[in-house]
């Protein structure tokens, strides 16, 4: 645009901003720094700690660095311009056991478990695992997998596989790994919410690798399970550039789920209900993975803790705790057998039914059911001036709630289920990367 | 023979005693990382990280007497209170330097909005954005 520029942001993003800013070709960014956070302050709050205060890196005062950035003259290195290329550096290191492993944390390449050394040979027979070319491009990722905000790193059939041999998963899980990491999703989010991702796996894959999706199905209670996830993790953190905390990873309280995720094998043979990749399109017995992102799940007792009776109405409890999620994600049931059983004798015959009994459309003020404002974000009228005026103003509109999914999942052993605020993405077959 | 015998089982009981003792030290020690100097090659584990192509920063104003000072609210709950009170600051502080408040649209916060970006590029000298938090 030409014009002077002065971006305000609190100083907890200082080193995620610095590198942004770099990545997007501007190093010397004149970025305002201010203590934060600036929402849940009152006018007077904001004069006197952040406009009358000093910035929290450099010590000077607010307002007068403000001023200075848009008149002190640029330097040199500011209006330097060209191109920096840059590579991932040597393709090996060579050095003893000890060493490397100290090497690959100080670099933070893991997730701070043991990992396995990848060395070529375990590459080697992980890529035996599927047809494809070491060399081929698989895809791209970023830690915003909008590449709007951090760039995409992009690699290959062979980067993904010494990050399965990391893990510590088998050459058998190689394609369903390749299928994820070719939808280029992160596991862990850049968000301050400490979002969690998750896996359903549906099709006949689920028994020939040994995907757990009975008793204690979304614990790390199998091989595949517990390392598939685990390589997403370090999939996202070397392929994709995420999980650096203070750059790419800045949620506020963190999530263990991000550990090794939350993989879900569906336990299609005890459902009352088609699969869930059925209901996505595709064939019955295909192999399929399908995405989530969220808040992540919880058990259901913990919301009702009080229900334990003789005689439970599944449906209208599941739908109470449906109703308490946020609309950002959604909803999402893991149900065991015998509660998606108690839903289908209670009348829901299809999933599709159960669905539009938990989340019927929304209806806004003056509009039909099931339409939907139109979503244009912020509005750009500001809101009158005052304190508390944009929380009391007009907000951004957030999307319905159009997103339940309903898995079944786990053991028959108990009338257990769990309930997350996670969003469905996406799913793709996986047979395409053996 | 007996003799030959408890000669030969206390040979045994000593040469399975030695193993026990190398092959428990031995394990410590892998336990432990030491197990070997030995030099192994790994592979880089990294992803491919994209050119990074530098741009010019737009050159700054001489002063702020005259100018006008765009302050955009890219919509994150609080900053329009922050960006009053940059407002008030300016009247204050720089009475000469006009100020003018927009919340941006577009639908997101990282979202473009092409409207105000060409209206500030015709009018605005200077632009002051507050970023979220």
């Amino acid at each position: 645009m030409g014009i002077p520029s002065v971006p305000i942001v609190i100083s907890d993003f200082y080193q995620q901003e610095t590198e942004k800013a770099l990545n997007e070709g501007l190093p010397g960014l004149r970025t305002q720094w201010i203590r934060g956070p600036v929402w849940a302050k009152t006018r007077e709050e904001l004069r006197r700690d952040v406009i009358g205060g000093r910035n929290p890196i450099t010590n000077q005062p607010v307002m007068q660095e403000i001023v200075e950035k848009f008149t002190k003259p640029l330097t040199a290195e500011e209006k330097r311009s060209g191109e920096i290329v840059r590579d991932k550096g040597p393709a090996t290191f060579t050095d003893t056991e000890e060493n490397l492993r100290k090497m690959f944390e100080e670099k933070r390449w893991t997730d701070f478990l043991p990992i396995v050394l990848p060395t070529p040979e375990r590459v080697d027979e992980m890529l035996k695992g599927t047809s494809h070319e070491p060399d081929e491009i698989v895809g791209k990722m970023s830690p915003t997998n909008t590449g709007t905000y951090f760039e995409y790193w992009t690699y290959t059939v062979k980067d993904v596989a010494v990050n399965a041999v990391m893990a510590g998963a088998k050459p058998e899980y190689f394609p369903l790994l390749l299928a994820v990491a070719a939808t280029g999703k992160e596991s862990m989010s850049v968000s301050d919410n400490s979002f969690v991702a998750a896996l359903v796996v549906n099709g006949a894959i689920r028994d020939e690798i040994g995907i757990n999706y009975k008793v204690g199905a979304m614990g790390p209670y199998s091989h595949a399970n517990t390392t598939i996830g685990r390589a997403w993790t370090l999939i996202s953190i070397n392929l994709g550039n995420c999980g650096k905390v203070g750059t790419t990873y800045m949620g506020v309280v963190g999530n263990p789920m991000n550990l090794i995720n939350i993989v879900i094998g569906e336990n299609e043979e005890e459902s009352p209900w088609q699969p869930f990749s059925v209901r996505k399109g595709f064939k019955k017995n295909e192999n399929v993975v399908s995405l989530f992102e969220g808040w992540g799940v919880l058990s259901a007792a913990n919301w009702r803790a009080a229900s334990w009776g003789k005689e439970m109405d599944y449906p209208k409890i599941i739908k109470d705790i449906f109703d308490q999620q946020g609309m950002l994600f959604g909803a999402c049931a893991m149900l065991s057998p015998p509660i998606a059983n108690f839903v289908k004798n209670a009348g829901y015959d299809t999933v599709e039914k159960f669905e539009q009994y938990l989340s019927p459309p929304m209806q806004f003020p003056g509009m039909p059911p099931g339409a939907k404002p139109n979503a244009g974000g912020a509005p750009k009228d500001p809101a009158p001036k005052g304190d508390g005026a944009a929380a009391k103003g007009p907000m951004p509109k957030m999307p319905a709630m159009s997103n339940t999914a309903i898995l079944v999942t786990g053991g028959t052993n108990n009338n257990y289920y769990s309930i997350g605020g996670m969003r469905y993405l996406q799913s793709v077959q996986i047979d395409n990367w053996r | 023979m007996k003799r030959r015998n408890s000669v030969m089982i206390v040979i045994a009981a000593l040469c399975l005693a030695l193993f026990c003792t190398y092959s428990t030290r031995n394990s410590e020690a892998i336990a432990q990382g030491k197990a070997s100097a030995e030099k192994i090659t790994v592979l880089n584990p990294l992803g491919t990280p994209p050119p990074i192509k530098l741009k010019t920063m737009a050159p700054r104003l001489d002063t702020l007497d005259g100018k006008t000072i765009y302050l955009v609210d890219d919509g994150f709950i609080g900053g329009d209170n922050l960006l009053y009170e940059i407002q008030d600051w300016f009247k204050a502080n720089h009475p000469k330097t006009t100020t003018i408040f927009k919340r941006k649209g577009g639908g997101g916060f990282d979202a473009e909005d092409p409207a105000l970006w060409a209206e500030m590029k015709e009018k605005a000298d200077g632009i002051i954005i507050a970023l979220g938090h």
